[in-house]
């Protein structure tokens, strides 16, 4: 694999190229002008934050959308009016965001579905034994015969690519393949695109992610706005330069975290568990103590247990053992109104479906956990000048752009409609903040407003309990650190002690050096 | 949220790129109004109904008659004299009650269908009061026999809940169900112990003067229930939009774990607007029946349920449009006899006219419902 910059002409001739490619929804340049050539067996780090066109370029190469100008090239054949069955025919795939798999079925029978080349009659054995072959091929490990539901994130997304690689695509679209996965995970992934790429077969791989960007791309796109503002050859990128490139502006770098003595227990969690109605036990023995004006941050893997754990601790489920008491009071089994009104906050990871309702307006999304105490209700009735007073507080001060407080949350970006739910939550002036994945999907600059934000109510004094799977915004925010894996609350130590190599094994489920980490 | 006059068009600039479910929401303008949404709505819904009647003639034509002349007719059935519209508005009042009720359901998320059997019990329960306590006076024995068709109602509704809440049985299969047994149980006490001895027709002997519902304007057959529907179409939109229990039910219908963040009892909710549905639908037919056939029939409601959910639908489930939806039934089934009497067009051509609307109302607020249906 060549990195070498000055030498161009031993590039091979690009196996992709996409010109002037240009898309507009409505007001919005999504794509302007965008060229793109990809060359077989190289990588190609396609580098942008949310909203700058990278989702919306990789639609149109791959069929889901159609472009407003431009040509697709695509081995020597131009690609225009495709649907994706024809983009996948023409050797392109897609790895998207969320999987299209279906969690019921076997690896084997997930790619049979919708593969014409699988017959009409199904041969489990003879696809079985191609996913054997191109496991073994590209390092997967891939077991055919288990059933979708009970493979781990990594695992689904090795038969996404098996799905892709059998269905012959010589060009692969990763996107954000990395951001549900642990360390290990990664590597392992990065360890499989480089087979890929050796096998003469091309990847772009979509990623707001520096680090990865220079551990596996041969060449570097950057987005912003809908058009490319830089691109180059990894070895002539600096990583201060892409990130530059990447925002437009300088990224801060210093925290306003200040130092500050933790102060008195505020919320105690003794001895927790959890059983699911199946009789699964997702929550062993996890025993916490929340301090005022500290950060517990805990990193882990997706699936884990996190989402039990702070749907437990904000009363969205009853625990099956424990107690949880909030500055003395025990709040083990008492509904959500009680909780909030003993002042706990929750940001849940999924602002979709369960931290915003998107038909209903700013206003009213901003007002959707104390409706029912004044000053937004009055009486019997709703207090539709209170709801407008809150909300334009709220939105001047958390910068939520909107036209007015009565916009459905649903025309809003992600980082504006996550903007609403900081607003809600941080605005209450919480004793306690749960936070889960709250920077989940968003960009760096969103992500670093929520994380300034919750660092302001730790220095206010606010207590927080922050859990994440973004290892890097685990270790920046916490006071302490932790990691969940399997049901379990591990190795909480003090961020002066923490050692990394022991917090990405017990996020891969090694837990068993724990001994060692008190 | 209806006072402020509608807001200037604006674009967004805020990017949405990466999210193409919301694209239109940047195009379309963001600070739309609910009283100006209302007012578009209630214009596509006016575009449906004639869009309806234009392909409803169509079978006119194929049938040898003037669709005009027959429309004409139906209109004339319907509001061509005093007696006409008084008999559209009785017809329309217990759509209009009960569609309030499956519109605040549906608005919930609860898919209760069980209009049809909460109004049949509804109905008999007005009647075994008005028939067992014939001594009291008409001011007491009205009020009390509506709300023992109110209760009737909403404990019939209940029945669904409670299968709901505490053993999963979905509310379309409860409500559905007891529909049935509703409508049978109103033939069961016809030829039991409320048939009228001698009749040749499963009926309830006519219930004692004063118990019939008095007439809003002297010499027609136009009696209160119209009012109570207008009442109850005003009462709810503004328990809908301006009270937290409207607030938990708009919540309850978006998603369950939105509600629950928002610490909603789903159980509460669900099981009061099952409750309130029911009530109403109860009411629908106590009034049926005492305002209009003076006695329990057999069948006295039969459709009425089903036409409720139509209502409420083509009212795109908004309590306030439950009113002129209800109205346009009513009308519409009253001129439609007029119509086959007059130009020989079966009355069964509204339901044509009816089930059209329904598809261009719906083809026509799809969009919008999906989008700002909360």
């Amino acid at each position: 694999m060549s990195r070498d910059a000055t030498q161009p002409e031993s590039v091979p001739l690009p196996m992709l190229e996409m010109r002037g490619i240009n898309k507009r929804y409505g007001a919005i340049r999504a794509n302007d002008g965008i060229d793109l050539s990809v060359a077989a067996g190289r990588i190609v780090g396609l580098l942008g934050e949310n909203g700058s066109g990278k989702s919306t370029l990789m639609k149109m190469l791959f069929g889901m959308v159609k472009p407003d100008a431009g040509t697709i090239r695509f081995k020597g054949e131009i690609l225009s009016d495709h649907t994706p069955r024809e983009a996948i025919r023409a050797g392109i795939g897609m790895i998207h965001q969320h999987f299209m798999l279906v969690d019921a079925m076997t690896v084997v029978e997930n790619v049979m579905l919708g593969w014409s080349r699988a017959g009409a009659w199904l041969r489990r054995e003879q696809v079985a034994e191609q996913i054997r072959q191109t496991s073994r091929t590209y390092g997967l490990e891939l077991n055919p015969g288990a059933l979708v539901g009970d493979l781990p994130f990594g695992h689904r997304q090795r038969v996404e690519i098996v799905k892709a690689l059998l269905r012959g695509a010589e060009l692969l679209i990763l996107d954000e393949p990395t951001s549900n996965l642990s360390p290990p995970e990664i590597s392992g992934l990065l360890v499989v695109m480089q087979r890929i790429a050796n096998q003469g077969r091309a990847i772009i791989f979509i990623t707001h992610k520096l680090g990865e960007v220079f551990d596996i791309c041969d060449e570097v796109v950057v987005l912003r706005d809908g058009r490319v503002v830089g691109r180059s050859l990894i070895a002539n990128a600096t990583r201060s330069g892409l990130a530059n490139m990447m925002v437009g502006r300088e990224v801060g770098s210093g925290l306003t975290r200040i130092d500050r003595a933790a102060g008195p227990d505020v919320l105690v969690v003794r001895d927790l568990g959890l059983r699911d109605a199946s009789g699964h036990e997702r929550l062993h023995d996890i025993n916490l103590s929340l301090r005022e004006g500290e950060i517990l941050a805990v990193a882990g893997v997706d699936g884990n247990g996190q989402t039990d754990l702070v749907d437990v601790l904000a009363g969205l489920k009853f625990p099956t053992t424990g107690t949880i008491t909030l500055n003395g009071k025990n709040l083990t089994r008492t509904t959500v109104s009680n909780r909030l009104a003993a002042g706990l906050a929750y940001i849940p990871v999924d602002r979709g479906t369960r931290g915003l309702v998107p038909g209903m307006t700013i206003e009213e999304n901003l007002g959707l956990r104390d409706f029912n105490r004044p000053p937004l209700r009055r009486g019997v009735w709703l207090d539709h000048g209170s709801f407008r007073k809150q909300a334009k507080a709220n939105m001047s001060e958390f910068g939520i752009l909107a036209s007015s407080p009565d916009t459905p949350v649903q025309t809003l970006s992600g980082g504006n409609q996550q903007k609403v739910v900081v607003a809600r939550e941080i605005g209450r002036k919480p004793k306690v903040l749960i936070a889960c994945q709250a920077t989940w999907g968003l960009d760096p600059g969103a992500t670093r407003f929520v994380i300034d934000q919750v660092i302001a109510l730790r220095n206010r004094g606010g207590a927080v309990f922050y859990i994440s799977s973004e290892l890097d915004e685990v270790l920046m925010l916490g006071d302490r650190i932790g990691v969940m894996s399997n049901g379990r609350l591990l190795g909480v130590v003090p961020r002066t002690e923490v050692d990394i190599t022991q917090i990405g094994l017990m996020m891969a489920g090694s837990g068993s050096e724990l001994s060692t980490l008190r | 949220m209806s006072t402020s006059l509608p807001k200037e068009r604006e674009v967004d600039r805020s990017d949405h790129i990466d999210q193409p479910g919301t694209l239109t929401g940047s195009v379309l303008p963001t600070a739309l109004d609910r009283s100006a949404d209302f007012w578009r709505r209630m214009a596509l819904g006016g575009l449906a109904v004639s869009l309806s009647f234009v392909v409803a003639a169509i079978p006119i034509i194929v049938s040898g008659k003037n669709p005009l002349l027959a429309y004409w007719a139906l209109v004339r059935g319907a509001c061509g004299s005093v007696d006409s519209i008084a008999f559209a508005l009785n017809k329309s009042t217990p759509y209009i009650l009960a569609g309030v009720g499956v519109a605040l359901c549906f608005r919930a998320r609860v898919i209760n269908i069980g209009a049809e059997g909460q109004i049949a019990v509804g109905g008999i329960a007005a009647s075994w009061i008005v028939l067992s306590a014939t001594a009291l006076p008409g001011e007491l024995l009205i009020p009390l026999a509506l709300l023992g068709g109110a209760c009737a109602g909403g404990g019939w509704a209940a029945i669904a809940a409670v299968m709901r809440l505490a053993r999963g049985v979905h509310e379309v299969l409860g409500t559905l169900l007891l529909n049935f047994v509703g409508l049978l149980l109103v033939s069961e006490v016809l030829h039991g112990p409320m048939g009228e001895v001698g009749a040749g027709f499963p009926q309830s002997p006519l219930f004692p003067e004063q118990a019939w519902l008095p007439p809003l304007i002297p010499g027609t057959d136009l009696h209160i229930g119209i009012i109570l529907a207008v009442l109850a179409v005003f009462v709810f939109h503004l328990v809908f939009w301006h009270t937290p229990f409207g607030f938990r039910l708009r919540l309850l219908g978006s998603t369950d774990a939105a509600a629950a963040y928002a610490g909603v009892s789903i159980v509460r909710s669900l099981f009061s607007v099952m409750l309130i549905a029911g009530a109403l639908a109860g009411v629908a037919g106590a009034v049926e029946v005492l305002g209009v056939h003076y006695r329990l029939i057999q069948g006295f409601s039969v459709g009425f349920g089903f036409n409720a959910v139509a209502i409420a639908l083509l009212a795109s489930l908004n309590p306030i449009a439950v009113l002129p939806a209800g109205l346009f039934f009513g009308f519409l089934e009253t001129g439609a006899l007029a119509m086959q009497r007059e130009i020989g067009v079966p009355s069964s051509l509204v339901f044509v006219i009816q089930g059209l609307t329904m598809v261009f109302v719906l083809c026509a607020l799809g969009i919008s419902l999906r989008r700002q249906r909360i």
